[in-house]
């Protein structure tokens, strides 16, 4: 087995995917808008309460700007590669899991192919509110245009890290079945949360949202030095290094989660 | 080549499945949910069945003795709480990936296949999938094609197929890899007469003239007899007959129903109750039973493993003027009935 093949095979799976979903183009067409709708209806909710009140303990707008396009940028990789990972409660009660397993393919390479979901809504507000609170930053002098490659950076390692958060909590389901709750808390709630400076929280839910649900180190973190210069740029790469381990325990966590795997009766 | 070796070996096969006790009384819901307490439930229990190179087995049991489980046990599907499975050699819970590439699977419940593509498209992933080469592919998808008559539905999205059509569509696309085994999980479930008819030539064919090893589970007893040299019967979970068909009807013995039509009256032999077997005179063994006698017609039930139906018959014309005869083997359907 090459990469070549896995390549080729992941291609194949995306295209009669989205193929698939183009079969009903209304629902697929219409999707997309909407999706674009509310991320930048929500957007402009957080600018106008930032507006009316300038900084937020001493994050201007820009930065809250920043953190919110890393995070939504960030998400979005994680969800157009992994779509149905986050979507394993519908396996799992109606057993759908069984096809994926009598193939040739590892279940995670077959999940992360199904039900594909283009997010250009995501994609451009998130693009448009990282070029505004750059340029605006650039603008001030408070960073260089070297913040860019750091971010980009950034991003793919918060995809990661949101990825592994999103395979561990699915894995859970194999001993739980439903886990539409517990994906709440530790994937809408806790993204939400980390779109805001985290100094705003009290101590316990930042060291919650560092330790337990390691969602801060996808923005805020990377963020205390891209944007202020703080610790040094050792910060980033220890980052990456975590979300490497983060990734090795989930996907570890994943292969013994399948083993418990119940199907359902028939 | 491996032809000594067995296809499929299973040893020792446990499954337990855990599920939470529910409470009842005040608070049940909350108190389910905090519960430590645990029912184990054992689906199959210790299970051990080899099957040979080319062997067209049946496996048979009532709703949820475990058919299920063992063949998704068998696909690794499903780990075994202990005990093993080999594939050809090959341990599917160990190595899913290498021995899935050497099976085929059908369930007849669910489809395969990509539900909103065409029936083609399908089958050109499968063959990305498999590594199937593409010349190799054209003339497997010919032959199948053929053989199941895919082409009046090759361009038509899978959701849009009749069950008849899927199910065709289905079980060549589990042969377009060639894979040595074909698990079958009920394949002709609601599927109409002709529809039957049609699968259950193929999977001869497959089975005789391409050599594929196949364990087929079903409820349709004319499936098992049609298709079958062996049969394995579950029933809670355990293994209750494994061998051929016919050992099976002898096994169980059931008797032949033999109605007697008699012109006019008729005098039954001395003990006139009915279901005291009647003595051939021959040996104690051999007798048969009189279940009901009407005005002009006596039922009688015998086993032909003890009793010829000519010295039955023998006996019977010595009661008065024989007008009609009837007999009536035991249906399959039957002597599995008693089995379960």
């Amino acid at each position: 087995m090459t990469i070549k093949y896995w390549l080729d095979l992941y291609a194949v799976l995306i295209r009669s995917s989205i193929r698939s979903r183009m079969q009903y183009k209304f629902n697929f067409i219409l999707g997309t808008v909407l999706a674009a709708t509310i991320q930048i209806a929500e957007f402009l909710m957080i600018s106008i309460v930032l507006n009316k009140f300038g900084a937020v303990k001493g994050w201007s707008l820009y930065e809250v700007g920043y953190l919110f396009a890393v995070m939504t940028l960030a998400k979005t990789l994680y969800r157009t590669f992994a779509s149905d990972v986050h979507h394993l409660e519908r396996y799992l009660t109606t057993g759908e899991l069984d096809q994926l397993l009598t193939r040739p393919v590892p279940i995670l390479l077959a999940l992360m192919s199904q039900n594909i979901r283009l997010m250009p809504g995501e994609l451009l507000q998130g693009g448009a509110i990282l070029y505004w609170s750059m340029h605006g930053m650039i603008s001030s002098g408070q960073i260089t245009w070297l913040a860019l490659p750091y971010t980009l950076f950034v991003i793919v390692t918060g995809g990661v890290i949101l990825f592994s958060i999103g395979l561990a909590t699915a894995t859970v389901g194999f001993w739980i079945t439903r886990i539409n709750e517990l994906q709440t808390l530790t994937e809408d709630a806790a993204q939400t949360a980390v779109r805001y400076p985290l100094v705003l929280y009290p101590a316990w839910l930042r060291s919650l949202l560092l330790i337990v649900i390691p969602v801060g180190f996808v923005g805020y973190v990377p963020s205390l030095f891209i944007l202020r210069g703080e610790y040094g740029s050792w910060l980033v790469y220890g980052i990456a290094l975590l979300a490497v381990i983060c990734l090795v325990i989930s996907l570890r966590f994943w292969k013994f989660g399948l083993t418990r795997y119940q199907s359902t009766g028939s | 080549m491996k032809n000594t070796l067995p296809m499929i070996e299973v040893s020792g096969l446990h499954k337990q499945f855990r599920t939470p006790v529910v409470k009842e009384g005040r608070f049940a819901g909350i108190r389910t949910l905090f519960t430590r307490e645990y029912r184990m439930k054992e689906a199959v229990k210790d299970i051990s069945f080899s099957i040979q190179k080319g062997d067209f087995v049946g496996y048979i049991g009532p709703n949820g003795a475990g058919k299920s489980t063992t063949i998704k046990m068998l696909t690794g599907i499903l780990h075994p709480s202990s005990g093993e499975v080999k594939i050809n050699g090959i341990n599917p819970h160990k190595h899913r990936r290498q021995v899935a590439k050497r099976l085929g699977v059908v369930f007849g419940q669910r489809s395969q296949l990509w539900w909103d593509l065409p029936v083609k498209d399908s089958y050109d992933i499968l063959a990305h999938m498999y590594k199937v080469a593409p010349d190799e592919k054209e003339k497997r998808q010919g032959e199948m094609g053929e053989l199941l008559d895919l082409k009046e539905f090759w361009l038509t999205p899978v959701r849009k197929l009749s069950l008849g059509q899927r199910m065709r569509a289905d079980i060549a696309a589990s042969m377009l890899h060639d894979p040595d085994v074909l698990f079958l999980d009920e394949p002709t479930i609601g599927l109409d007469v002709t529809a039957k008819r049609s699968i259950r030539g193929f999977l001869k064919k497959l089975n005789s003239e391409f050599g594929k090893t196949i364990l087929l589970t079903t409820h349709d007893m004319d499936d098992i007899e049609q298709l079958c040299e062996r049969v394995m019967v579950i029933n809670h979970g355990q293994l209750s007959y494994e061998g051929t068909i016919e050992n099976l009807r002898d096994k169980i013995g059931l008797p032949t129903l033999i109605r007697v039509t008699f012109h006019g009256t008729y005098q039954l032999p001395a003990p006139q109750d009915q279901c005291l077997p009647v003595e051939l005179g021959l040996d104690a063994e051999r007798t048969f039973q009189i279940v009901d006698a009407g005005s002009h017609e006596v039922h009688i039930e015998a086993n032909r493993q003890q009793v010829k139906a000519m010295d039955i018959l023998r006996m019977v014309s010595g009661w008065g003027e024989v007008a009609d005869i009837h007999m009536e083997e035991p249906d399959f359907e039957d002597v599995i009935h008693r089995v379960y």
